[in-house]
């Protein structure tokens, strides 16, 4: 005889198929909930992140937000052989000095032998794999000795920091002579 | 506490009111992005970016690291360091000194990332120095990033005009794009504990600004510009005729940085 199946007989069938519906559903909303809402906006990021990102703080800015107040350095800084030189690199940066327009600190201001360490940073011959089309190298202290100065002497004591060659062509002109390998 | 129960009681739905609109208030200005606190008397470094605010510019941007130039002052790693506050011992980009002794053995050396410049000689090379040159890194920001492909949760991107970025709410720092990028131009940043990488300054490109250190480079070592405007600077140099290679271009990744005047030695 054929054994008749009553519905109870499916009941864990059933409850199966309840369970996975139930956490389906609940899968679902919790997706729903975790997900950012930009999520997939564009791709599988934030869509919101690309906000985010073009608000992220600008504190470096260019030698001309310097210029605007900062006159009669500009008027030397952008004649001279250093005018590609950033004012920052030096200085620190515009945010630390200026903040939503208004001054907010002093900048520093590098004296004495930490001049020299900066001009070295750059000019210091010692160190083969500058370039010379980029840059002028100088040998320390066989420059002093070649130009005939006291050994002590910073490097700010005949160059102006600004534009290097200022008070070096002043001189040149004042002694009525011509100044060798002169760059533009 | 007591106060408050008092409002209540005077007028449930005047108190509802309140809080319900204060709360949607408060959190509509938070979704509202400040505005950008530039000036807007800086002089537009990228023509057409200003006014700008699709999510994808039309632009492809590319990147010239020019190494003949590059004298390794450092001061792209200054500006760096200045604008995103990197802590310390990590880079987002940094300076590479490549020496090359005549028996073709290369010595590499990058002291605190080029941070502090390079004040000292190598001392430790055994013949003579056949050829020595600086070597900037940063993100190559690939064609096909390797990165973006083992986030497992999203969060680093590949934006349509090239960028590759990383959403720093949705990282969970478990570090698979930093064993992933074949450049290590990622680290893990030990204060928020989620990746991070040079963008090539998003931000200030999007606002009309070269990247900081492109800016700041006195040699001018560092070139950024957009390939489809014929007239750019990078155009012009990567379809004349000069010596360009990408770094480990076998990984595969296409990147969109380029060096000019780059040795085969370097890796």
């Amino acid at each position: 005889m054929e054994k008749k199946y009553k519905s109870s007989d499916y009941a864990h069938v059933l409850r199966l198929a309840v369970i996975i519906v139930v956490a389906g559903v609940l899968a679902v909303f919790a997706r729903g909930m975790f997900l950012p809402d930009t999520m997939g906006q564009y791709g599988h990021y934030r869509g919101s992140d690309l906000v985010d990102q073009r608000n992220v703080e600008i504190r470096s800015h260019t030698n001309e937000s310097c210029y605007e107040c900062h006159r009669p350095i500009r008027l030397i800084h952008k004649a001279g052989v250093h005018k590609t030189v950033s004012c920052e690199f030096c200085h620190g940066p515009y945010a630390d000095h200026i903040t939503d327009g208004k001054y907010v600190a002093k900048m520093p201001v590098k004296r004495d032998m930490e001049i020299k360490t900066l001009c070295l940073r750059c000019h210091n011959k010692i160190i083969r794999a500058r370039p010379e089309e980029s840059i002028k190298v100088v040998a320390m202290p066989q420059h002093l000795e070649e130009k005939k100065v006291n050994i002590a002497h910073n490097c700010n004591q005949c160059h102006m920091v600004h534009d290097p060659l200022l008070w070096v062509k002043a001189a040149y002109d004042m002694m009525g002579l011509e100044m060798k390998g002169e760059k533009k | 506490m007591i106060d408050i129960k008092k409002e209540i009681q005077k007028d449930r739905r005047a108190f509802i009111k309140n809080v319900l609109s204060g709360t949607i208030a408060g959190s509509l200005l938070m979704v509202i992005p400040a505005g950008a606190a530039l000036d807007e008397r800086l002089p537009e470094q990228l023509p057409g970016m200003r006014g700008d605010d699709s999510p994808f510019t039309e632009k492809k941007f590319a990147f010239v690291v020019d190494v003949t130039a590059c004298i390794g002052c450092g001061s792209c790693c200054v500006a760096d360091k200045n604008e995103y506050n990197v802590p310390d011992g990590n880079y987002r980009t940094w300076v590479e000194r490549y020496v090359i002794d005549d028996h073709d053995e290369v010595f590499v050396d990058s002291p605190n990332g080029g941070l502090d410049g390079y004040t000292e000689p190598r001392k430790d090379i055994p013949y003579p120095v056949r050829d020595t040159f600086f070597v900037p890194k940063l993100c190559n920001m690939c064609e096909k990033p390797s990165c973006v492909q083992v986030c497992p949760v999203g969060a680093t991107y590949k934006t349509e005009d090239g960028f590759i970025l990383i959403d720093k709410d949705r990282c969970v720092g478990c570090g698979y794009c930093i064993q992933a990028c074949p450049y290590s131009v990622r680290f893990l940043n030990p204060v928020s504990r989620t990746a991070e990488k040079c963008t090539w300054c998003y931000s200030r490109v999007r606002q009309g600004l070269l990247p900081a250190c492109v800016n700041v480079c006195p040699v001018h070592a560092r070139k950024f510009g957009d390939l489809n405007d014929k007239t750019s600077e990078v155009y012009k140099i990567l379809r004349e005729p000069h010596v360009i290679s990408v770094l480990k271009p076998g990984m595969g990744n296409q990147p969109a940085l380029h060096y000019l005047g780059l040795r085969r030695e370097v890796v």
